[in-house]
């Protein structure tokens, strides 16, 4: 690629960024860098020297650790058994498989209580088979409680992406390893492990940075003895309203978390596999053919897994049908109705509407920047571009407590007088979801073989007209997950929306805050039902336009 | 695809047109709980009555978050807040930041009925209009009368162990007047060890008190910080009284709310009104079956369910708000540190 087209490439996206989030951002952090009105480390210093702050960093790595461990676990055998197996419900499995990703962490935090709860469904149920008088299984309220929810929500990030990338290798390799007599071990830990370890890592840097910064998990579910940066950040700019250490904690995590970026991004560059896309696996009947090893395993993994992902969702489900006494429909009733609810500041139906717009607005902006972002840093040869990279990631790694000061300042004064308004809320959304664009659209990106094009302008067809009708159509998987990500992290945004909100732009997840803050429990597990059902059918409907034209099953 | 796209984002821009908001009304920055369960309806309606001007309630959360988002609103150049309602706690930040003009019975003459001991912002910064009692409160169905901890102290009993929910002082007021109850009690060299005795206790401290009352009405455990109305708003809800307030030893810690005219308002006078309004009569006898408060205005009658099962502590603590205002930042973070360091 030309010099001039990678600088031009990233003038938009950059300047935008730039306006609501890297200057506003800036002039959080300098804060931690000066004293007295000149440039000093002094803050970081103090920080790194007390032995609090480190305990708390080597807690939070900790944590971060063993939940991309546990995801991962979770997260790969999915992947396998989506990609390998053909079975009833598999398409929309895979669909959905992103809802947990999308749940308010109160939500999720509620949904573990009820059914992992030391008097939740599970240990009642544990009580009642084996008649038990205390309850067995004492999870919550502790490390494991903190990695559990974690790995709740971040699995299914690690099942979609490796599944979208291992769906992406040509069975080719794999076929010649066969007729050369390699056994299956062999072949998946010497051809398909390589090939998938870009796709792998890729999960495993997402799914660490996020419980890296983990906040809300951790005070629900961890007990009383946890403590990550992100609850000392909050502690410090909120309720110490130490800003210099605040801000010198913030720059910490923030380079501690755009390291691990530059480094997954230095790995996987290297690792990068083009992959021209001939031939796709054809996967076989699971229920098709005799017990194996292989299909009990996997047999017991998806029990084990539908009742880890399905027991808290449906419990939610559960409660928001119980009443004082019994069974009721009163909180669906409540928000059924059309009209003003104090509780959400809006009316439920235009709670849902705002949600969903907010969503697809962000998506529809989204996209095209982590698009130009992505096709930078796929063709560009610039010096240094995989720290521009890793800098242009920075929304996916910063503290949400510092983004949501950081948004609420750039929009609060001029050019920018938008706070409260639906459009700031859809320019932060687009801001903090668009590395997610770039992550899901680079793999595909680097699959593409830049021939294709090349043949297309020799044939006379303008570079634009050739985006448009080889690489998109090409790209559509790329592209479809990447506008399910976006969506999801729109639909579950809370931390950015609280501060820019105002009454009447109510969001579902806001409304779920709301119901429980006015102890309108049973209200609250129903909004998170509607909440599942509105993100379920949306990514059944990306899912479902994405296949539209061509013969790509995506 | 694409014109399905298109669709979306003419959608999109639809949306963004509508979104546009207009300027002449009175914004009042408060928490939560007082928008979706509190007064807020009846005083719009009756402030449009009474002035002709629509007054708008913006929240980002709890009492905590929101002044936050005032205090850097101001930083980045402007709040659209003219009216602000928070926790006496804050006060310490709100005079460290200057933010509120003083008020005085001559601007709000309902102050009047406000008796003294409740006006605890000498400045005048922020005006007394609610105020209740943090206590403990129990499940009666898993507890009886006779278990419960006769004290403060007894709460670090072994037989309590993973029994007690309480709020993170960091993020909740609740919270935080929790442990400025221990530090009243137990004074600034006691309540420290106190809080590493009573941690193996604790089965979860959570973010906010809606959290911890839905852990404690789920089972998970029988006694959590909470308020002395508990009992009385069960019983003007019609609901039966399964969650018990309690003072142990007759204990108590003393919480006040307070609202505040923010000093750049475009609507002084308005803004005055709204207070005046939110202090009278009418709208104070609104208080306790909506937000579980006892009115600050004296002359404002309670419901019988208030005057019956409000738990009253013979012996509340009380820590001095200046004292506060200095030692808050150093007993917060010795707290954070004992309890998340073993």
């Amino acid at each position: 690629m030309r010099r001039s087209a990678a600088v031009l490439l990233l003038v938009a996206p950059l300047g935008f960024l730039a306006l609501v989030f890297y200057e506003p951002l800036f002039l959080v952090l300098r804060t931690g860098l000066t004293q007295a009105g000149r440039f000093s480390l002094s803050a970081v210093r103090a920080l790194i020297a007390d032995p609090y702050y480190r305990h708390v960093i080597g807690f939070t790595l900790e944590q971060a650790a063993l939940s991309t461990a546990l995801s991962l676990a979770i997260g790969f055998p999915g992947a396998y058994l989506l990609t390998r197996y053909t079975f009833p419900g598999r398409r929309a499995i895979r669909s959905l498989t992103v809802v947990p990703f999308v749940l308010p962490a109160i939500t999720v935090a509620l949904g573990f209580i009820l059914f992992f709860g030391n008097n939740g469904h599970l240990n009642r149920f544990l009580m009642l088979v084996f008649g038990l008088g205390h309850p067995p299984l004492r999870i919550l309220y502790s490390l494991s409680g903190i990695v559990l929810a974690h790995a709740f929500y971040n699995a299914p990030i690690v099942t979609r992406i490796v599944n979208a990338a291992w769906e992406g290798l040509d069975p080719a390799i794999d076929e010649a390893a066969v007729t050369l007599g390699a056994g299956r071990v062999r072949r998946f830990l010497g051809i398909t492990l390589p090939r998938l370890a870009p796709a792998v890592l890729s999960s495993a840097a997402l799914v660490f940075i996020f419980t890296f910064l983990s906040f809300p998990i951790v005070l629900s579910l961890g007990g009383a003895r946890y403590a990550t940066i992100e609850v000392g950040i909050y502690t410090l700019t909120r309720t110490l309203l130490d800003y210099r250490l605040g801000s010198a904690l913030i720059l910490l995590e923030t380079v501690l978390s755009l390291g691990l970026a530059y480094l997954y991004l230095q790995a996987e560059g290297r690792r990068a596999v083009r992959l021209r896309q001939e031939r796709k696996i054809r996967p076989i009947p699971f229920f098709a053919g005799g017990p194996s090893l292989g299909r009990v395993l996997l047999g017991a993994y998806v029990l084990l897994a539908g009742v880890f992902f399905l027991g808290p969702l449906a419990s939610i489900l559960a409660d928001s049908f119980r009443g004082a006494a019994g069974a009721t429909l009163d909180h669906y009733a409540q928000l059924a109705s059309l009209a003003y609810s104090p509780f959400l500041g809006s009316s439920p139906l235009r709670t849902v509407a705002n949600s969903l717009i907010i969503g697809c607005g962000a998506t529809l902006i989204a996209l095209p920047v982590g698009a130009a972002v992505a096709v930078f840093s796929v063709r560009s040869r610039l010096l240094g571009r995989r720290i521009v990279e890793a800098v242009l990631m920075a929304p996916l790694a910063v503290s949400s407590v510092a983004v949501g000061f950081a948004l609420l300042r750039g929009f609060a004064g001029p050019p920018l007088r938008l706070s409260g308004t639906l459009v700031a809320i859809v320019l932060a959304h687009a801001v903090l979801i668009y590395p997610f664009a770039v992550r899901a659209l680079r793999p595909a990106l680097e699959g593409l073989d830049p021939a294709l094009v090349e043949a297309a302008r020799s044939l006379g067809v303008s570079r634009v007209r050739a985006f448009f009708e080889v690489e998109v159509p090409l790209l559509r998987r790329g592209i479809l997950v990447a506008a399910v990500f976006s969506f999801a992290l729109s639909m579950g945004e809370m931390s950015a929306t609280i501060m820019l909100a105002r009454p009447g732009l109510t969001t579902i997840p806001l409304a779920v805050y709301g119901l429980l803050s006015a102890r309108q429990f049973g209200a609250a597990s129903a909004m998170a039902v509607v909440l599942i059902a509105v993100t379920g059918i949306a990514f059944l409907a990306i899912d479902r336009l994405g296949r539209g034209r061509g013969g790509l099953e995506w | 695809m694409r014109t399905k796209i298109a669709i979306l984002a003419a959608m999109a821009a639809l949306a963004i047109g509508v979104g546009a908001v207009g300027s002449d009304k009175l914004v009042v920055y408060t928490y939560d709980s007082f928008v979706s369960w509190g007064p807020a309806k009846a005083i719009q309606t009756e402030f449009k009555a009474q002035t002709g001007c629509d007054v708008e309630f913006v929240t980002a959360g709890g009492a905590k978050a929101t002044l936050s988002r005032l205090l850097a609103e101001r930083e980045a150049g402007g709040t659209q807040a003219d009216v602000f309602m928070a926790e006496m706690n804050e006060v310490p930040r709100v005079q460290t930041y200057d933010l509120f003009m003083p008020l005085s019975e001559a601007d709000v003459p309902n102050l009047a009925t406000v008796p003294p001991v409740l006006r605890f912002d000498p400045s005048g910064a922020l005006v007394p209009y609610e105020y209740g009692d943090i206590t403990l409160t129990y499940d009666s169905q898993a507890l009886t009368p006779d278990e419960l901890p006769g004290s403060l102290d007894a709460l670090t009993d072994p037989a309590y162990k993973g029994k007690i929910i309480c709020e993170d002082p960091r993020t909740s007021s609740t919270g935080f007047s929790f442990l400025l109850w221990t530090i009243a009690h137990f004074g600034e060299d006691g309540y420290i060890p106190f809080w590493r005795k009573l941690s193996p206790n604790l089965l979860v401290i959570t973010q906010g008190w809606s959290e911890a009352w839905s852990l404690m009405t789920h089972g998970e455990a029988p006694i959590m910080v909470s308020f002395a109305t508990d009992t009385a708003y069960q019983a003007a809800s019609g609901d039966p009284l399964r969650y018990r307030a309690f003072a142990p030893g007759g204990e108590g810690y003393r919480t006040v709310y307070g609202v505040g005219v923010v000093k750049d308002t475009a609507h002084p006078q308005l803004a005055k009104a709204f207070v005046n309004l939110l202090l009278s009569r009418k709208i104070q006898e609104l208080l306790p079956t909506t937000e579980a408060m006892l009115p600050a205005n004296d002359t404002a009658a309670l419901p019988s369910a208030y005057r019956t099962y409000t738990v009253r502590p013979t012996h509340p603590e009380a820590l001095p708000l200046d004292l506060v205002a200095r030692k808050m930042a150093v007993w917060l973070s010795a707290w954070e540190r004992a309890i998340t360091t073993p």
